[in-house]
């Protein structure tokens, strides 16, 4: 093989001006006030509408043990898919980011595929007990009421459920699904090609 | 050694080594940017342990690597003409030619070849990637084949 083109000159002739320091630094904060911000407006909203679910408990005093039950459920609910969500993202920044390429493909992709694994799960458990406590919750107000109406409360309930159960979830989880799975596959299929010769 | 020096000294390599990447310069400039910010954060952890280049450079090409995971952000609204053409026509015909070949190269490859002319020791380079230096070697070369091969079909 006759190699004369000088590729190492050529590749040393293309330059681009350096941004000063002060612009880079200006970056630095930018994307630290980013992260900060993201994590901490997740975590308000946790904590508005636990507030405020607790505050009605509060101020109506509901009497029946089931009411009291559904509460808890749906704070519980709120606060796991929370905490799981701001621990997927911490856990997707601390991968370490000075280890060699090889392994740094390895844990993205295991990082990749345990958050997966994570989102299925945690969404099902989330609209599970969603959905319990709003039926624990109902109990009380519905019991007040005619046999009749209490029935299509229920009922109406329950089909809202059920819309969110079979058309929302599949639906969301699919489109997580196809981001994260279009990454974990190219990240495979670079890991591959360190695999090779 | 103190960040201003590490900066000074690695801007350049470390934005060939984007561009290789990427072949844009704008994408180039923020992927070389935000290596700097991590080796900024991460510098007080650094230990003499490893050559600081080699730590640097490591940074540099998983955060490239990486970048699949933006590029899908962007990916729907990319203009149908490469706007970027216009920008570099300044610019040797040679240079173009070679990042825009490189570029086109699988990923690893790419880092590869970028840190081969960059003059990194093919050890360190071995150490960065995480293969052995024979198989770097023999990448290598394939690579600059494949590379001469491409430049010679058109017209060099």
């Amino acid at each position: 093989m006759a190699t004369n083109i000088d590729f190492k000159n050529i590749w040393k002739q293309q330059t681009s001006n350096k941004p000063n320091m002060e612009e880079l630094l200006g970056k630095l904060k930018k994307f630290r006030n980013q992260n900060l911000r993201r994590l901490i407006f997740s975590n308000i909203g946790l904590i508005t509408t636990s507030l405020l679910i607790l505050f009605i408990w509060y101020r109506y005093q509901p009497e029946m043990i089931t009411t009291k039950i559904g509460i808890v459920l749906v704070v519980l609910g709120m606060a796991i898919f929370l905490f799981a969500y701001n621990k997927m993202f911490m856990v997707f920044y601390k991968i370490d980011q000075t280890q060699s390429n090889n392994e740094y493909l390895q844990s993205l992709y295991v990082v990749k595929s345990k958050q997966k694994f994570m989102q299925t799960t945690i969404l099902n458990l989330y609209f599970i007990m969603l959905f319990l406590g709003i039926c624990f919750y109902m109990y009380e107000y519905t019991s007040r009421m005619t046999l009749g109406s209490g029935i299509l409360a229920y009922a109406v309930t329950l089909a809202w459920i059920a819309f969110n159960w079979f058309y929302l979830r599949p639906r969301t989880i699919k489109k997580q699904q196809g981001k994260l799975d279009e990454l974990i596959n190219k990240f495979e299929e670079i890991n591959n090609q360190l695999k090779e010769s | 050694m103190v960040f201003e020096e590490i900066y000074e000294l690695y801007w350049q390599r470390i934005f060939r080594l984007c561009m290789g990447y990427v072949n844009d310069t704008e994408l180039a400039q923020d992927l070389a940017q935000e290596t700097f910010i991590i080796v900024w954060q991460q510098l007080p952890k650094f230990r003499n342990e490893s050559n600081i280049g080699t730590w640097i450079f490591r940074i540099a090409s998983n955060n490239c690597l990486r970048q699949i995971e933006k590029e899908k952000k962007f990916a729907k609204t990319d203009l149908p003409i490469n706007l970027e053409e216009k920008k570099q026509e300044s610019m040797e015909p040679q240079i173009q030619m070679l990042y825009q070949f490189i570029s086109e190269l699988p990923e690893t490859d790419r880092i590869i070849i970028s840190l081969e002319l960059e003059e990194v020791k093919q050890a360190e380079i071995a150490h960065i990637v995480g293969l052995s230096e024979s198989n770097i070697r023999v990448k290598i070369h394939r690579i600059k084949e494949k590379l001469t091969q491409k430049f010679k079909e058109n017209g060099y």
